[in-house]
Order: C-alpha cells, then sequence, then structure tokens
C-alpha cells in the first residue's frame, strides 16, 4: 500500500478527473455484469464511500445510462437500498457473429440483454460477400436510443492493430479483409465505432463476463466447428499474442504421421478432432453443426460406426486437452462450439485421456464444462467488445 | 460457485455399515459411502448391484437393518420419506413422478401447496416455480402453466429435478436422469445436474451411461453385488478402471 503510494506520488498523482472517469466506470461495469444490483452492494463491492456511490450513480443516471427503483420487498427489517438498473432498452451494441454456415446479427444491450436477433445461411465465398447481408440487417434492426457501436466475432484469425481478418483455410483461403472498416464505411452514421476479434477469443470473454466462467482467471475456451480455436485467459487477461494471432490450437500438431491439413502441416489437432474428421468416420454425408449432432445421435442409439468414431474423436480430445492443461494449468476447460456435444457424448474417452497423460498436479482441480451461455456466446461476446469503450470511459 | 477444498470440507451425508436383507437375499453388505456438497457423486454398478436399495434406504423408503447414517457430521434416523424430505434429501425417480394433468406449479407443489388463508395462493407459488426455474438457468420451459402433458420428454426432466430443487433440499439424488432421452435433450439435464452441484448442492447421480459419470462427476462410487468397492475421485481413474471396477469389483491399475 505504502509502495504504491509513493509510487503515485514520483510519478504524479492521477487526477480527481482520473479517479472520477475510473470510479464511473467500475460502477457501471458492476451493473453491465449483473444487469441489475443494489447501492448498498455496490458500496461494498466498489469499497467506495456511500455517499460517493449515490453521486458516481446520479451521474450515470444523467448520462441515461441507468437507472434507479425502489426494490421490491426484501423481507428484511430496514429501509431496502435503491436497486441499479443498466438502461438495457435504449444503450445498446449491435453483435454480429460471421461462422461458417450461418450470419447472425443481434442488437444487445447494456448488461447483456438480447433486444433482437436474426440470421441467415452464409453466402459462399470471402467475408466481403458478409457485409450486404450484415448491413441490411442492422438496418432493420435500428432502434430508439444509443447505440455504442459493434463488435463482430469472425471464425477467421484477426490482426490486432488493424481488425484485418485472415479466413482460415476452409472458408476460400488466405484473404484478407479488413471487415470492420467497411462495414463502418457503409454505416457511419449508425455505428460510432466497429471492433472485431477471434470468435474463441469473444466466447471466452462471454464466459468470464456473465457465464460459467464468471470469476475464474484462468481458463480455456475450446471452440469447434470445421476448424478448432481456443479463447484462453490466464491470469484474468486474454492471451491473444503478438500479433493477435494467438489461440489456434487446433494447429497444433498432435499425430507427426497424421493426415495433411489445410494449413499445410500434417497431423494438427483439427486433423483428428475436427468436424470433418467426425463426419468422415461415421462414414456421414452431410457436413455442418446438424450433421455433428446426427452423428452423436446415433452414437447414443447404438451405432458401432457412429460410436466408434465419437470415440476416436474423444480420445484425441483428451489427448489435446491434456497437453493445455500440463502448459496453462487451467481451473476451466470450456467445450463449446460442436465441442460441446461432442465433448458431452465422449466425456469418459476425454477425462481417462486427460487423467492418464496430464500431470497430477496440473489435473487435479481442473474442471471440464460447457458454455452457459451455449450458442449466444459468440454474441454476446462481440457486444463485450463493443462496449468495452463505454465502460472505460462512461462521460466519453 | 467458487471452488472450494473438499478435503476441508465435511461430506455432507456419510453412511457407515449400511445392511439390507430381503428375506434370505442380503442386498447391501457393509456399505459405506460419503456425498459431499457442491459435488456430483455418481453411483454405478451392474443391475442388482444394490444402488437402487441402497438409494430407498437414505430416502427412508426401506428400513435398513443396521448401519449409521450421519447428516453433517451428527447421526440421523430416517424412518419415511417425509422425515428425508426434512432432512433436505429429495429423490427424482426415473419414472419421474409427475402428474400429467396438472401444469408445472401444481405439480412442483403437489402435497405442500402454498396457501393463504382459506386460498391457495397461486401468485407466490407461480412465482417461486419461476425463480427456481430461473436459478437452474432452464431455458427450456417458457411458460410455468404449461400442463405437463404438453412437455417433451427433457422438460418433464427438468421440471421433476426442479421439483427437487425447490424445497431448499440439500441433497439431491437423480437415478438414471438421461435414460430415453434424446441427445440435446441429455446434454441439457446433464447441465442442469451439474448446476446444481455448482450452485451448492450436495448431489447423487446413478447411471449407467459412462460419458454421463465422466461428464458431470466429481466422484464415483461402485457398487459390485452390494458392496462398496471403490469410492475414487474422477480426476484420477479412466474409464476401463471403472467399467473393471462395475463388472469385476476390482481394478488392477487401482487400488480400492
Amino acid at each position: 500500500m505504502t509502495v504504491s503510494t509513493n509510487r503515485n506520488m514520483r510519478a504524479g498523482a492521477p487526477s480527481q478527473e482520473e479517479i472520477r472517469r475510473q470510479n464511473l466506470g467500475a460502477l457501471l461495469r458492476f451493473v453491465h455484469e449483473r444487469g441489475q444490483i443494489s447501492r448498498a452492494e455496490l458500496t461494498s463491492e466498489l469499497g467506495l464511500n456511500r455517499s460517493t456511490i449515490g453521486a458516481l450513480t446520479a451521474d450515470l443516471t444523467e448520462a441515461g445510462l441507468v437507472t434507479e427503483e425502489a426494490p421490491r420487498e426484501t423481507g428484511r427489517a430496514g429501509r431496502p437500498s435503491l436497486v441499479v438498473r443498466a438502461m438495457s432498452e435504449s444503450i445498446y451494441a449491435y453483435a454480429v457473429s460471421v461462422e461458417v454456415d450461418q450470419i447472425r446479427v443481434a442488437r444487445i444491450g447494456l448488461g447483456g440483454v438480447l433486444l433482437d436477433q436474426r440470421s441467415i445461411p452464409r453466402p459462399r465465398g470471402s467475408i466481403a460477400g458478409t457485409i450486404d447481408p450484415i448491413t441490411t440487417f442492422i438496418k432493420q434492426m435500428a432502434g430508439e436510443g444509443r447505440c455504442v457501436g459493434a463488435g463482430i466475432a469472425v471464425c477467421g484469425m484477426v490482426r490486432r492493430e488493424d481488425g484485418m481478418v485472415h479466413l482460415s483455410p476452409y472458408l476460400g483461403g488466405a484473404v484478407d479483409e479488413p471487415i470492420a472498416d467497411s462495414l463502418r464505411e457503409r454505416l457511419p452514421e449508425l455505428l460510432p465505432q466497429v471492433a472485431v476479434a477471434n470468435v474463441a477469443d469473444l466466447c471466452a470473454l462471454a464466459e468470464h463476463t456473465r457465464g460459467v466462467a464468471a470469476g475464474c482467471d484462468n481458463f480455456i475456451y475450446m471452440y469447434g466447428d470445421v476448424g478448432v480455436g481456443a479463447g484462453i485467459v490466464a491470469g484474468g487477461h486474454r492471451v491473444t499474442g503478438h500479433g493477435g494471432y494467438g489461440g489456434e490450437v487446433g494447429h497444433m500438431v498432435v499425430n507427426p504421421v497424421g493426415r495433411p491439413c489445410g494449413c499445410g502441416s500434417k497431423g494438427c489437432w483439427e486433423t483428428e478432432i475436427g468436424e470433418h474428421t467426425l463426419l468422415k468416420l461415421a462414414q456421414s454425408t452431410d457436413i455442418g453443426a446438424q450433421a455433428v449432432l446426427a452423428v452423436v445421435d446415433r452414437a447414443s442409439r447404438g451405432d458401432h460406426i457412429a460410436q466408434a468414431a465419437v470415440r476416436q474423436v474423444g480420445d484425441w480430445l483428451g489427448f489435446g486437452v491434456a497437453n493445455l492443461v500440463n502448459i496453462f494449468n487451467p481451473e476451466l476447460v470450456i467445450f463449446g462450439g460442436t465441442l460441446r456435444d461432442v465433448y458431452l457424448a465422449s466425456a469418459a474417452q476425454v477425462r481417462s485421456k486427460l487423467n492418464s497423460i496430464a500431470l497430477a498436479a496440473t489435473r487435479e482441480h481442473v474442471r471440464l464444462r460447457t458454455p452457459a451461455l451455449g450458442s449466444d456466446g459468440a454474441l454476446i461476446g462481440a457486444a463485450e467488445l463493443a462496449f468495452q469503450q463505454l465502460l472505460n470511459d462512461p462521460l466519453a | 460457485m467458487s471452488w472450494k477444498d473438499p478435503l476441508m470440507q465435511a461430506p455432507f451425508l456419510e453412511l457407515r455399515g449400511i445392511n439390507k436383507s430381503f428375506g434370505a437375499v442380503q442386498v447391501l453388505r457393509d456399505v459405506a459411502m460419503s456425498v459431499r456438497a457442491g459435488e456430483v457423486t455418481a453411483l454405478v454398478g451392474d443391475n442388482g448391484a444394490g444402488k437402487s436399495t441402497l438409494v430407498k434406504c437414505v430416502g427412508g423408503i426401506h428400513p435398513m437393518d443396521s448401519g449409521e447414517m450421519f447428516i453433517n457430521g451428527s447421526e440421523v434416523h430416517v424412518h419415511s420419506p417425509r422425515e428425508a424430505a426434512q432432512l433436505g434429501i429429495e429423490i427424482v425417480y426415473q419414472d419421474l413422478a409427475l402428474c400429467d394433468n396438472l401444469d408445472i406449479v401444481q405439480n412442483m407443489f403437489l402435497g405442500r401447496e402454498r396457501t393463504s388463508g382459506w386460498v391457495l395462493n397461486e401468485p407466490e407459488m407461480e412465482q417461486l416455480a419461476r425463480k427456481t426455474l430461473d436459478s437452474l438457468a432452464v431455458r427450456t420451459v417458457s411458460t410455468v402453466r404449461q400442463p405437463v402433458s404438453s412437455l417433451s420428454g427433457g422438460q418433464r426432466q427438468t421440471v421433476a429435478i426442479a421439483k427437487a430443487v425447490l424445497w431448499n433440499s440439500k441433497l439431491v439424488i437423480l437415478d438414471e436422469p438421461t435414460a430415453a432421452l434424446g441427445v440435446a435433450q441429455t446434454a441439457q439435464v446433464l447441465e442442469l445436474v451439474r448446476a446444481l452441484a455448482d450452485n451448492g448442492l450436495a448431489v447423487v447421480l446413478i447411471s449407467h451411461n459412462m460419458n454421463d459419470v465422466f461428464a458431470v462427476s466429481d466422484r464415483i462410487a461402485a457398487l459390485y453385488l452390494g458392496q462398496m468397492v471403490a469410492q475414487v475421485k474422477t480426476t484420477d481413474v479412466t474409464h476401463a478402471q471403472v467399467v473393471e471396477l462395475i463388472t469385476s469389483g476390482k481394478s488392477e491399475g487401482q487400488q480400492a
């Protein structure tokens, strides 16, 4: 405590204005994460004076970000504390999820409330072709109130500095697409800012904010579609690497004598646990998430081919997870996308492999879970991304 | 939701030396078992190993011949399902025991209806039912006034589990909750079972499906011909070892 005070004095203590901005942000973040929270809880959570909380809340209320109301009957003695609620209806962001087989666009209010949602199958080809339908949806959904911007989750690698998207090899090759800039140019008056990030990273962000990983600072979110990516949170921060491309665990080589991968390498993890492999092993002719569900369904009904396929994929899934657990020592591994169903159908294999490969110390406390937000994770994460700026400086 | 060290925590339910015979057949021999709050304990065993009998002894349906039962460290004697319920023990049976002609709220409060004066307190019951379903993050049931006959298998299972949770229960025992469910519904029920434990309840899951066991359990208790042959942490065993325990009562890799 003394040390930090001294350092502040040397570097120049933060100004009154900076402290206030910091506190406003922290308060709004709490309200945003909980949806609603009483003033008494805010006082104890933020460790601020009661009158300070009152003043901060008044500022945010005046800006139209939150509202205060009397709580319903609490059944306890004493004057009940006012409940601070996010103005979800009037402060919102657009969340876009560009997936392998579909595009989803949603309007999400402050506090993480899903206000409106639309989807269409994804047109074949590059990301540029997705801009038109996204623009149309956003225009259709435009509502009253204030839009803070848009967040986009893409199934591709995203360069941090400018939001340039490198598509995965399955989706038309390594084309660079500045999707955020294109969208912003189309709708300059509707969207004050557009941010873009990888879908696994955003799912991890969503689960961290208001899902199964809330309060958990070391976890891995595995997102599976055609490929496999991971959103890794270590020490409370997302690990995205130097250029923003980190977390491509699907291209970790697990089988040096394995099948060739779309990336040019051989025996990548994706080639053992990806959608294509499962469907091929199960002799399914369909493709996509529905086909994966169908294979899992066949396996649970006793189809031997499907059962063997699910078991084999489960073994490889456990193999890779065990390696990740050894490296990152997470307390939670979440299986999302199509991996949710694959994991639940092969949990015995995954756990067994993990227990026989991972170190006793790292595997002891690791919990394997499915996402609490289900398939909405990508959209909620994209909205979180769009809300970041507002939460950092609410009155800007 | 926070993770607690299970070693630091006394078990919620502890059984010691349980014996039970039906006539000349001894079904349970000197069974010991512990169940901790915040954890899912999977109870596995072959058909006829005594899983259901053990659960029914805990639930007060069958009297035990001998043995001790402790809840939070103090000895208790359960003589009827009502007494078990008072101790916070609820059992969800395979056949669910829901009434088709009643709606969700009526089912959840069946036999224990809330009243205000002479009449049923419908708004309060409805609100409580809704709150319970919300606390379990149940998104599949749209209205609590839906008749149970219109629900799918997975939704019925959800209602049956919610009914067990409604009564501030501390221990929920689920007998084969995913048998006869489709894939999507099985996944939902498994997530629900996990949510119960993450909310701090002690959960016992009886299942034959190794995937279900490994997907949600923290500990596995294996019964073999009426004897508890092993109680192990799920992080310490493999699928093959558990199957071995179920079918032969011992496992080479695992010292029971």
